[in-house]
């Protein structure tokens, strides 16, 4: 093995390759953060102050809320994902990012469809497919685009300058091929040729449940993978389970979506089968939280110490919460409560917002001060970010959750005119708006924070000493007989 | 928040990728051994899996309808079609219809009517009672002073003798005299003919003092 000087200086020149693209990524994906995440307050607020914007065609609530969406799941959510991606790709390849020129071309193509795409809606051309509202043209700027990132990708790991694959790396392998897999398909499906009746409310559900779970979730589970051992030092718990979780939630994920039509006229069967499969993801579940949280234990103060493990922690409790949210939506008992309510919406929240996108808070603290050389400008803001994001998933959760089941209790009972509902729902949706509006602070706290550190013209750069040689990954103290690893490598 | 804050600017790693993806290559090649004998983790998460596919399985079985791409409802019925059993409706399931669309606007969905204007059908002795009376009421209507419930009431009910057929008659009577803690017998078709052949001859609205004279 490389001496750890020689390693670091190795690993500089990785993270000299991939800085320029992944800070064009990372931050488009902040701006779209903070645009999409004004439009979502802005179209939540609607719900309790009906006549704001309301005289704009443009900002209808019916033009605003799916425009915010996509704004924050393309714009935010892939470029993020993108980001990280890309520079963990050549990381754990321990190989330079290439011709970083072109990804340079193929962000500003997905932008630009981004961009397109969220006008088309605001100007009234969406389709009505969730998640998919984004005018046909569009897509094709997006899929060509992403082409060339995920090429990118995978060329990276093809001439990787290492022997062995990590749980990481599987995952984010899976999740390149995954969303064009699941974005081509529903484009086909939905506009090209698209399928008849009933079948395209199927599709849709088939590619919503898809995005959010094969790719947003393998993409936080990655950075969850990584962070956990490389911070703390520790290898993964029961590490040799992690390939059979990874496999048993690929394929039960992929069917899935089918419960999300519980109670929709379609066949029976296929909110049946994405129930049963619902209750198989448990056991990938359980198996992911035995190595992540397994890790973590005995660990928790070093794990306080350090900001990036804190959104990582949040982001996983996030995974498990929506995966129990899953199946809970999915009896059909208490569906036929909540199906309707507020608390459906959390679901794709805690999955989106709660799970990935905390993830990527945790990976942009760790990874940008290492592109840039630079140390984050304020540590204030460090905390004001932080400590918005744990206080608004936290009361996201609790306050829809017992609004929801209020919701549906009012909207189960026949006896309760409908406009008595809005009326007892307008606290409740104003309790939204203030969460969102929190979170929000702490996004621009972060995006303060970015630009303080990205910004050209800080030439306050840090002395490299500043990051210490990573030691060798030690097996731990209590590690299982037979497994004296002292000696790894050459 | 406790931590220190350089901590929070830079974040340090503890070990480095390469020796990361070494040590847990290794951790997948060997297997796991504990040094107290064996353990058991593998051996609960195969019997989670396990139960995971019983129920999963099960449940699949239960609910999918044989796969049947016209089943709509998980409730449908799961016997292999044309094992279909017709199950007959009682003619008081087959009243309720009538009653929505031809009584229900006088005396309530509930039976209960309207207070001072049209009178109830629950527990009255004129529903429980002889069933020639209403069966007359229904035919010819009904006008004058009548007590229901010791209440009083004055107002018509318009004949319906030439609207509904025997049957119709038979199945409304029948499911106010099942309906809503009434049980009474069920009224026939053949009475109700009978009923009308005999007062073919009649014009006018029945009073409830001409009713209170027949069958007692
Ligand atoms: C137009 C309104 C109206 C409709 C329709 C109507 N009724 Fe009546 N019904 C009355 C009124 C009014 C009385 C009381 C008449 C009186 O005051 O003499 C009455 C009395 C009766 C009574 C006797 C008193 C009692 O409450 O026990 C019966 C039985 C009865 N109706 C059954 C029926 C049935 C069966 C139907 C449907 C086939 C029907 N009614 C449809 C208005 C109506």
């Amino acid at each position: 093995m490389n001496s750890p000087a020689n390693n670091r200086s190795e690993q500089m020149e990785i993270d000299a390759s991939a800085r320029w693209p992944v800070l064009v990524f990372f931050g488009s994906a902040l701006l779209w953060l903070l645009l999409g995440g004004v439009m979502q307050l802005a179209a939540a607020m609607q719900l309790h102050q009906p006549g704001l914007l309301a005289a704009d065609e443009w900002t209808t609530h019916g033009r605003l809320a799916p425009a915010a969406q996509n704004a924050l799941v393309y714009g935010w959510g892939m470029n993020a994902a993108f980001a990280f991606g890309l520079w963990l790709m050549a990381r754990l390849s321990a190989t330079t990012l290439r011709h970083g020129g072109w990804l340079f071309v193929a962000a500003k193509f997905w932008n630009l469809g981004v961009t397109l795409g969220v006008l088309g809606i605001l100007g009234g051309y969406s389709t009505s497919f969730e998640l998919l509202e984004m005018p046909r043209f569009v897509s094709l700027i997006l899929l060509a685009a992403y082409a060339l990132i995920g090429v990118w990708a995978v060329t990276t790991f093809s001439i990787r300058n290492t022997e062995n694959v990590y749980a990481s790396q599987w995952y984010l392998f899976g999740a390149a091929f995954w969303f064009p897999w699941l974005y081509a398909i529903a484009q086909v499906m939905l506009f090209k040729a698209p399928v008849r009746g009933v079948l395209q409310p199927v599709v849709n559900a088939w590619y919503a449940h898809g995005l959010y779970n094969l790719w947003f979730v393998p993409v936080a589970l990655t950075a969850a993978y990584y962070f956990l051992p490389k911070i703390l030092g520790k290898p993964v718990a029961n590490y040799y389970l992690a390939p059979l979780a990874f496999w048993w939630l690929a394929i039960t994920s992929a069917f899935a979506g089918g419960s999300r039509l519980i109670g929709a006229p379609v066949p029976v069967w296929i909110p049946t089968l994405g129930i049963a499969a619902n209750m198989l993801v448990v056991v990938a579940v359980v198996i992911i939280g035995l190595n992540l949280f397994g890790t973590l234990a005995g660990r928790q103060a070093e794990a306080r110490n350090s900001l990036t493990l804190r959104f990582i922690i949040i982001s996983l409790v996030s995974f498990v919460l929506a995966a129990v949210m899953n199946l809970a939506l999915s009896m059909r008992g208490f569906a036929a409560t909540v199906q309707f309510t507020v608390f459906d919406g959390l679901r794709d929240w805690l999955t989106f917002y709660a799970c990935f996108s905390t993830a990527m808070f945790g990976a942009a603290y760790f990874m940008l001060p290492r592109l840039t050389g630079r140390e984050w400008r304020s540590p204030a803001l460090i905390k004001a970010h932080f400590g918005a994001t744990a206080l608004g998933v936290g009361l996201m959760i609790a306050g829809l959750t017992y609004a929801g089941w209020i919701q549906g209790k009012l909207l189960n009972d026949a006896a309760v005119p409908f406009a008595e509902i809005t009326k007892a729902m307008a606290p409740w949706f104003a309790y939204r708006t203030v969460v969102l509006g929190l979170l929000l602070l702490g996004h621009v706290a972060f995006l303060i924070n970015f630009l303080g550190m990205a910004c050209p013209f800080n030439f306050a750069k840090v002395p490299d000493a500043l990051f210490r040689a990573p030691p060798d990954l030690s097996p731990e103290a209590h590690a299982p007989v037979g497994h004296s690893l002292k000696g790894v490598g050459p | 928040m406790s931590a220190n804050d350089s901590n929070f600017r830079v974040e340090q790693s503890g070990a480095s990728d390469d020796s990361i993806q070494q040590v847990h290559a290794r951790l997948l090649a060997t297997k796991p051994e504990k040094a107290d004998g064996y353990s058991k983790l593998p051996l609960v998460v195969l019997g989670l899996m396990c139960s995971a596919i019983f129920f999963g399985s099960i449940y699949l079985a239960h609910f999918s309808l044989r796969f049947d791409p016209l089943v709509y409802s998980e409730r449908a019925n799961r016997e292999k079609p044309g094992a279909v059993k017709i199950v007959p409706l009682t003619r008081a399931q087959l009243g309720k219809k009538v009653f929505d669309t031809t009584c229900l606007a006088c005396h309530q969905a509930n039976g209960l009517g309207v207070p001072g204007q049209y009178p109830p059908l629950v527990a009255t002795e004129w529903v429980t009672g002889n069933e020639e009376r209403m069966i007359r009421i229904v035919l010819h209507g009904l006008n004058g002073p009548i007590t229901v419930n010791g209440k009083e009431y004055n107002n018509v009910m318009a004949p319906l003798g030439a609207v509904l057929k025997d049957e119709q008659i038979a199945n409304v009577l029948s499911y106010i005299r099942a309906s809503w803690g009434n049980s009474a017998p069920e009224v026939l078709p053949e009475t109700v003919a009978k009923v009308r052949a005999e007062t073919s001859s009649r014009t006018t609205f029945w009073t409830a003092a001409e009713l209170l004279k027949i069958g007692n």
